[in-house]
């Protein structure tokens, strides 16, 4: 039941993103016949270092959705401090409801169910403009950001020529 | 295009879907099958791009040329994304295949457009670059005074920031720009900045600094910016307070010397981040008058007192400034700068505030960089000779030149000491000041032949001569030539200016051949012969090597 209930759900929203696509990612399935697994591609915000590069990403879902977040991996080369060198992306809505153990995040400002692949990724590209260094995923990158943004911003055209490439 | 589509047409019902940018969202109605090459070329009319510039976006993938619609199963109503590049390098990753045959269409303007596109965000997209440089260069303005030619320097540019911003944002500017060394050269070559040069010592090592120069440049991008350095400049200025010692040191300095000083030049330093640490009312408004009665005489078509003026007003900022650095040091201040420091009005000013205020002059006195001075100048006649024949006072009075040495003599004998010291002593000294200023005012009929040019400056001179006078225990030929008759005064006035204008702008005591052999001897090892030359070129740059080298090569072309 929650199954079906989680199917109908993002069957909704992926109509909806097809007819009415947000700006800057466009929302997809990897696969036609499993809609828990989504390709994402997101546009490099324009007012970003992450301008002209296209990021594949695939978002997966779990099966009681939307009581629980889905996951969202990079799969393009990414820098970035708050995406993992594996691809995760560590956004704090994105995190498992409920009090975090480390009393950083509030309640209220992790997964709730209300969350749709739309507010997920306008979070994530929002994140991309202004990165948040101090929980960072990449800590590498989160170094780079604060100390030597030189190096920093050479790393990321590096992710945005590859990304290109790829396409 | 129509055939094209003709071919794709057939056994397709025609649908509707969406393109969309960021910006707009248009209607196509196209063939359910139609390959999304066609797509493009339809696409492409409507947004007035070329081809290769699109991509199209659906469902999370991007759509290759030679797939169809009906492969990525759009159905009518769907929007997909567009994306219209700028880059045409990013072109040719992307278009794979077809990108030989359509890239050859875009002509050599539009890629020109494209490139220009292309630069002109990135130093917007960039800020933190900006700040980081903002932070690194203040750490670099160690001293005061540069800071104040960094100030200098943004009003000239702040006068227009807008054009000055349009400028800096035209791709061919910002190609130059970016090489340091052309613009150095530029810059060396303006007029007008040589003059800011010539007066200000401190340009000439700020032009040798790329970093620097790059970050102005990029201040002159962002008027904001430009405000936000400022403001932090000024919080960089009272932080040098919070430096252990700084605070005492700038203070001690402030009212011994630097506080009539700094009020006298306070129109070219701008705002005065000291004034608020003393407010002393009387003072500042004395100073105040001094420069205004020295200003009176600009509009007059005097080529001697407009010299002067900017001469005196030049030396008093440089000698203010080597104070401000060194204020610990001030004993070794006392020396080389001496010579220029008598010349300077504010000086003037101070001599009289030191008559009018006998404590002053005690504190002045037992303060013991003054002792050092006094003992530096007795034990090297040649550099009091130096000082007092800058001193437009003892300059135009042979007697008292002479009289020079002998005085130095004295003032290190305890018994003149004591004079001045002795409040009582210097209260009679003040009074034969006090009474010299009654005559003038009472016996007007003295001046009127010396006119109005020479009547505003008369007043301050004979003030300053008679405290000179005073503090030197020698009124007497002063006083008397006062009195004497006006041809003289005039003769006297205008040998005086004469010296302002002359002996104030070549304000260095020494000739440039000595004053900079080390670096003559280093540009003639390096080959440029011609000493003539090189001493000129040292002397506009006030012996910066770097850029006397530049000098002379640029006269050589």
């Amino acid at each position: 039941m929650a199954t079906s209930a989680a199917v109908l759900l993002l069957r909704k929203q992926l109509a909806e993103l097809q007819k009415h696509p947000v700006d800057g990612f466009s929302a997809g399935l990897v696969d036609e016949v499993n809609i828990f697994k989504w390709e994402i591609l997101i546009i490099g915000p324009a007012d970003s270092l992450y301008d002209g590069g296209y990021f594949k990403a695939h978002m997966t879902f779990p099966e009681d959705y939307p009581q629980r977040p889905p996951k969202l991996k990079f799969i393009s080369d990414i820098w970035h401090p708050n995406v993992g060198k594996d691809g995760m992306v560590c956004i704090s809505i994105l995190h498992e409801p409920g009090d975090d153990k480390y009393g950083y995040e509030k309640a209220a400002e992790r997964w709730l169910p209300v969350h749709t692949v739309e507010t997920i990724m306008v979070s994530v590209i929002s994140l991309l403009c202004d990165p948040n260094d101090e929980s960072p995923a990449n800590v590498d990158a989160a170094k780079e950001f604060r100390e030597d943004k030189k190096k920093f911003k050479r790393h990321v055209a590096k992710c945005v020529r590859k990304s290109q490439e790829e396409l | 295009m129509s055939d094209k589509v003709a071919t794709t047409e057939s056994g397709s019902d025609l649908i509707t879907i969406f393109v969309k940018t960021p910006k707009d969202k248009v209607e196509f109605s196209v063939p359910s099958g139609i390959l999304i090459k066609d797509l493009k070329v339809k696409v492409s009319e409507k947004f007035k791009s070329t081809v290769e510039q699109l991509v199209i976006i659906f469902s999370g993938k991007i759509l290759k040329d030679s797939e169809s619609l009906n492969h990525h199963q759009i159905k009518d109503g769907h929007t997909m994304h567009l994306v219209i590049k700028s880059l045409p390098k990013n072109t040719q990753a992307s278009t794979g295949a077809n990108s030989s045959t359509t890239q050859t269409s875009s002509s050599g303007d539009q890629r020109q457009q494209q490139q220009q596109q292309q630069t002109n965000p990135q130093p917007a997209a960039n800020p933190f670059d900006l700040f980081s440089g903002l932070g690194s260069g203040l750490g670099s303005f160690g001293s005061g005074n540069m800071m104040e030619m960094q100030q200098q320097m943004q009003r000239e540019l702040m006068s227009n920031p807008q054009a000055l911003q349009q400028i800096m944002e035209n791709p061919f500017v910002q190609n130059m720009m970016s090489n340091p060394e052309i613009l150095q050269q530029m810059m060396v070559n303006n007029p007008q900045m040589q003059q800011l040069m010539e007066r200000n010592p401190e340009i000439t090592h700020m032009l040798n600094n790329p970093q620097l120069m790059r970050q102005t440049m990029e201040l002159a991008r962002n008027p904001a910016m430009l405000q936000e350095m400022m403001r932090n400049q000024d919080r960089a200025m009272s932080n040098l307070e919070s430096i252990p010692g700084g605070y005492n040191a700038l203070r001690r300095m402030y009212t011994d010397i630097q506080e009539p000083m700094l009020n006298a030049a306070q129109d070219q330093f701008g705002q005065n981040p000291f004034s608020a640490l003393v407010g002393d009312g009387s003072n500042s408004s004395d100073a105040t008058a001094t420069t205004q009665t020295i200003e009176n005489t600009e509009p007059l078509p005097n080529p001697w007192s407009s010299g002067g003026r900017n001469a005196s007003r030049t030396t008093a900022q440089s000698s203010a400034a080597t104070t401000t650095t060194s204020t610990a040091n001030s004993s070794s201040t006392g020396t080389p700068a001496a010579g220029s420091m008598f010349n300077t009005p504010a000086m003037q000013n101070l001599m009289q505030q030191i008559t009018e205020n006998p404590s002053m002059m005690q504190n002045m006195m037992n303060a013991p960089y003054m002792q050092n001075m006094m003992r530096s100048m007795s034990e090297n006649p040649d550099l009091a000779n130096q000082i007092f024949s800058q001193n437009p006072m003892f300059a135009d009075n042979p007697q008292m030149r002479e009289m020079m040495p002998a005085m130095l003599q004295q003032m290190q004998r305890p018994e003149m000491q004591t004079v001045f010291t002795n409040p009582r002593a210097m209260e009679a000294l003040t009074q034969i000041q006090t009474s010299m200023q009654t005559l003038q005012r009472e016996a007007p009929g003295l001046f009127p032949a010396l006119g109005n040019t020479f009547g505003t400056n008369l007043s301050s001179t004979t003030t300053t001569s008679s405290t000179t006078g005073s503090s030197s225990t020698t009124t007497a030929p002063t006083s008397t030539s006062t009195t004497t008759s006006s041809a003289t005064h005039q003769a006297l006035l205008s040998q005086m200016m004469q010296t302002l204008a002359t002996g104030g702008a070549s304000r260095p005591q020494e000739p440039p051949e000595t004053r900079y052999q080390a670096q003559l001897e280093q540009l003639s090892a390096m080959g440029f012969i011609n000493r003539e030359a090189n001493i000129q070129a040292l002397t506009r740059t006030n012996g910066n090597v770097n850029a006397a080298i530049e000098l002379l090569l640029n006269a050589r072309n």
